[in-house]
């Protein structure tokens, strides 16, 4: 998608503009654009400053934990990037039933009280019915359960919902079609549409919450982010009662080999998260263990009010199979949760596990 | 506690006209210590931060330990069966008959929804609990919800973390002049002379969370509030000069129907 007429060309963004952006009321698209353009870069302290106050207004000083679970690495994806996608050579797993109340346990005994649970695309070894059953699992031990898998049709992510599951995140990866047709060889993962319209169809079936976000690296960081701004926006107003959360997803170098083709460095990426918080102040902004210690530990609080922690992105990585190497991607924050929870506690942050019930669930 | 400044709420009388939010804070100890501080005798918490199995994570146990009376609330949900069971499930757990009904669907400005509210308040009050409505500030919104036997209204002074303050005054000023019980500002505060504001219009009392959890030092801004809050009842009683709306001319102007002949 090509920024539209009107939007601002990121080579001619002004101090001036970047002052406005910085001091406007109520920030629209064009000052998010502003707010990424390398004129912004001299501007970060301030932009750090504006994100820290909103996000301390609307989420407090408090981050939120939770812990994503792998399910499955079966996938008939072909994603370029990804460690998990079909032409791999490595063994695949999948957790059978009592692996995945054993899995469940050990996360339920590190303290957490929301779960996310993770499968490749969908294949006959991980499909609907046997993600159906691992959120029946997840709902009768964890206040908040959450799902990150394939897209699925409407009356599909009603029957989660039923089943107890409160919300989906589901990234478009690329908001760029013909970078998307690239990086997507092959399989259900081609429909590019069909994956843009499965948030609304998480909605439509009923969840509370949609999680979105854009793969860091893979395309032009710039016209990505505004397109999910956009998409945050356009969900908020077809639905609005929609808790939307969204996430940044930064990829690096993974075991199949793949080189960023848009490195984004840690500093743009900061700088990302604080646009969003400024221009999106009351979306819950989230950061998985992708990111190292020092630089989780910098910005929690700052723009970012969930994050994960302890994680492992291996299948049975908790313990089942608590030594196999290869995860969907490479875990730069190995800490354990208390040694997270004791870092954000140094920062004044306190970790929160619990920020839903099951009453809710209906 | 003399009875001019006891502020009677669904029966019972508290010494404090402040009363105090537990989300946001940085630590359990600081909420205890600002709670402390505040003088609250009434503090909410949401159930969804009850954690009854892990005693580090759950707000209730720390309040239960300081002696306030707990006020379980609804956030999170969505509608009011969602908020009638919470309600249940919150007074099962803390032992306590005041709720405070908050149902905002909207999880991004938590605006309150007037309609699910209503039906919540008028099941929970049959049910026997004290019911805080959190309320937009509507004046036919707050009688409907006295009618229904609510114990107090709370209309929102501005949006929930937003520190607009008393954006809704003048809505305010015809909620408090028809209510038979008493009002709350709850929601928008940022400054305790906003508290202050809403004590002398009348106002029974305020709720404030955000204010002094996210102050640079929210032990010291709950005293603030402390304070402002007494000073604002102690100015209501005291009775405030009127404020003058007409202009009053050094020299009469109308002298001259009094020098005619006619």
């Amino acid at each position: 998608m090509k920024p539209s007429p009107g939007l601002v060309d990121r080579s001619e963004v002004s101090e001036a503009d970047v002052e406005a952006a910085l001091d406007a009321r109520d920030p629209s698209e064009r000052d998010l654009c502003v707010l990424l353009s390398p004129a912004a870069e001299r501007f970060l302290e301030r932009m750090a400053g504006r994100a820290a106050m909103l996000t301390r207004a609307h989420f407090g000083r408090t981050v939120s934990l939770y812990v994503p679970l792998y399910l499955s690495d079966y996938c008939s994806g072909g994603c370029v990037y990804c460690g998990f996608a079909a032409d791999r050579k490595q063994a695949r797993h999948r957790l059978e039933a009592d692996q995945i109340v054993a899995e469940m346990d050990a996360v339920r005994a590190m303290g957490f009280e929301e779960i996310l649970l993770l499968t490749g695309e969908r294949t006959p070894m991980a499909d609907y019915g046997y993600l159906r059953g691992a959120v029946r699992e997840a709902a009768a031990r964890f206040a908040a359960v959450t799902v990150e898998a394939f897209p699925m049709t409407t009356e599909e992510y009603r029957g989660l919902a039923e089943a107890g599951c409160v919300g989906v995140t589901l990234y478009q990866e690329t908001y760029d079609p013909e970078r998307y047709a690239q990086l997507h060889r092959w399989g259900p993962k081609r429909d590019y549409a069909g994956r843009l319209e499965a948030p609304e169809r998480v909605l439509a079936g009923g969840m509370r919450q949609v999680g979105l976000g854009a793969l860091l690296g893979i395309s032009d960081p710039v016209p990505d982010a505004l397109c999910l701004y956009r998409h945050v926006k356009h969900l908020g107003r077809r639905y609005w009662q929609a808790g939307i959360t969204v996430s940044f997803p930064r990829v690096c170098a993974q075991p199949g080999g793949y080189t960023p083709a848009f490195p984004v460095s840690e500093r743009y990426l900061a700088q990302i998260i604080f646009a969003f918080r400024i221009c999106l102040p009351d979306v819950p902004l989230v950061l998985s263990t992708r990111e190292g210690a020092r630089f989780r530990d910098g910005i929690a609080g700052i723009g970012i009010s969930k994050m994960s922690a302890g994680s492992r992105t291996t299948v049975g990585g908790y313990r089942v199979h608590s030594e196999s190497p290869d995860g969907q991607f490479h875990v730069n924050d190995p800490r354990g949760v208390e040694e997270v929870c004791a870092a954000l506690r140094t920062k004044g942050l306190e970790p929160v596990f619990k920020n839903w019930d099951r009453t809710y669930r209906g | 506690m003399t009875m001019a400044t006891t502020f009677m709420l669904g029966g019972v009388a508290f010494e404090s006209r402040l009363l105090v939010g537990t989300g946001k804070f940085s630590s359990r100890e600081v909420m205890v210590e600002a709670i402390r501080a505040s003088g609250a005798s009434l503090v909410t918490v949401a159930l969804r931060r009850f954690n009854v199995g892990r005693e580090s994570d759950d707000l209730l146990g720390p309040l239960q330990k300081l002696g306030v009376t707990v006020v379980p609330n609804t956030s999170g949900a969505r509608n009011a069966m969602e908020a009638v069971r919470a309600a249940m499930l919150g007074r099962e757990l803390s032992g306590s008959r005041f709720v405070k009904v908050e149902i905002h669907p909207n999880p991004h400005h938590l605006m309150p929804d007037p309609l699910e509210t209503y039906e919540a308040c008028k099941a929970l009050a049959k049910e026997g609990f004290a019911v805080l409505p959190y309320m937009p500030a509507d004046p036919v919104l707050a009688k409907r919800l006295e009618d229904v036997g609510c114990a107090a209204v709370m209309p929102l002074g501005s949006a929930i973390g937003t520190g607009h303050g008393l954006a809704t005054a003048e809505m305010l000023r015809l909620i408090l002049e028809d209510s038979q019980v008493p009002v709350i500002v709850d929601a928008g505060l940022r400054a305790p002379s906003e508290a202050a504001a809403a004590l002398e219009m009348g106002c029974g009392a305020v709720l404030v969370n955000s204010a002094i959890a996210a102050a640079g030092d929210p032990v010291a801004m709950a005293a603030a509030f402390a304070a402002a809050v007494k000073a604002g009842y102690a100015a209501r009683q005291a009775g405030l000069m009127t404020r003058r709306h007409a202009a009053v001319a050094t020299s009469p102007l109308t002298s001259f129907l009094n020098t005619g002949n006619g």
